[in-house]
């Protein structure tokens, strides 16, 4: 594979994977600034390593031993539940049904629940590893989990999507360090309708190749399902407009 | 260490659940598409995938109608 196509295979799995690394990061940071960074860099190389044995062991026994069909259907249930998921909540977001996430409100209590448990100068910081760990892990996990989803289709693809999820790791990482603050101006509910209805369409798409469907062009079809998705979102999208045109802005604050 | 597997669990478990209608509605679509597939003809399992797009795009509207007057009720 040349590096375009590595690039254009890659990028599903990059966007979606930055939206998780941009949460992992707000929790770290605010680790890393209210109490040191020694214990969030060895909580979150601790989760990383993790991970790495997650997607080892899953993806390769998932590529290399469940027969292809029977890996299409279930990858493609799987990446639907996950794709409408993310494609549902961004409606709702736009809508003012559901609030926006708010990293810069996470990051915030965050600290404040951090600063509240002290520290004491002599022993290591385990609250800060924990934090750190956790919250590298629960977000990874949905890393490991795309990264599974956009690779099972062959070696190929799950390189491809290991590259853009690791590529996605290291620009948001860097970005974080760089900046020391978390990353508000990344336009997380747009990444996430984007990437949900990328899961729905690779979803569809899969599963009906697992059960012997035909489609037209065969991944040239990726497009037209994408864009029924988004065709179906933006009709949702006016239609909660009209049945709550100022209502979904009180339901907002509410939640 | 219960508490990081606790929060492994719900976290996995809710990356594919976030509303219980459209999770069931979603894996009702897919078991009508195998169904069809499997028990119809040539034509109808090699245009199965077009079945399943239909009742998913379907199923994303109504479910979110749903909710749009579920939270107008809660408003009013």
């Amino acid at each position: 594979m040349d590096l375009v196509n590595l690039a254009i295979a890659a990028t599903p799995a990059f966007i979606a994977s930055a939206v998780e690394f941009v949460e992992a990061t707000t929790i770290v940071l605010a680790v890393g600034i209210t109490r040191g960074w020694r214990a969030p860099l060895v909580g979150s190389a601790l989760a990383a390593l993790t991970l790495a044995v997650i997607v080892a062991t899953l993806g390769v026994a998932l590529v290399t031993v469940v027969p292809e069909h029977l890996l299409l259907g279930l990858v493609g249930t799987l990446l639907l539940l996950f794709g409408l998921r993310w494609l549902r909540k961004a409606v709702l977001r736009f809508a003012g049904i559901v609030a926006l996430h708010d990293e810069d409100e996470i990051y915030r209590r965050e600290v404040a629940d951090l600063r509240a448990q002290g520290l004491k100068k002599t022993e290591f910081d385990w609250v800060g590893t924990i934090v750190a760990y956790k919250a590298v892990l629960l977000e990874g996990i949905e890393v490991a989990f795309i990264v599974i989803a956009f690779g099972a289709k062959g070696v190929a693809a799950m390189n491809a999507a290991i590259v853009g999820a690791i590529a996605a790791g290291v620009i948001v990482t860097a970005l974080a360090a760089a900046l020391r603050q978390p990353l508000t101006a990344v336009p997380e509910n747009w990444m996430k309708f984007g990437v949900g209805a990328m899961l729905s369409a690779f979803g569809v798409f899969w599963f009906g190749e697992g059960i012997g469907a035909e489609w037209p062009g065969d991944a040239a079809s990726i497009p037209i399902i994408l864009a029924a998705f988004l065709a179906a979102s933006w009709l949702a999208a006016r239609m909660l407009r009209g049945l709550l045109p100022e209502g979904a802005r009180v339901e907002a604050r509410n939640v | 260490m219960s508490s990081v597997l606790r929060g492994i669990w719900d976290n996995t478990y809710g990356l594919l659940v976030d509303d219980g209608q459209l999770a069931i509605g979603a894996i009702a679509s897919l078991a009508i598409t195998w169904f069809v597939a499997q028990s119809g003809t040539d034509q109808l399992r090699e245009n199965a995938g077009w079945l399943l797009l239909a009742l998913v795009v379907a199923l994303v509207i109504a479910n979110l109608y749903r909710a749009g007057r579920n939270a107008r009720r809660r408003v009013s």
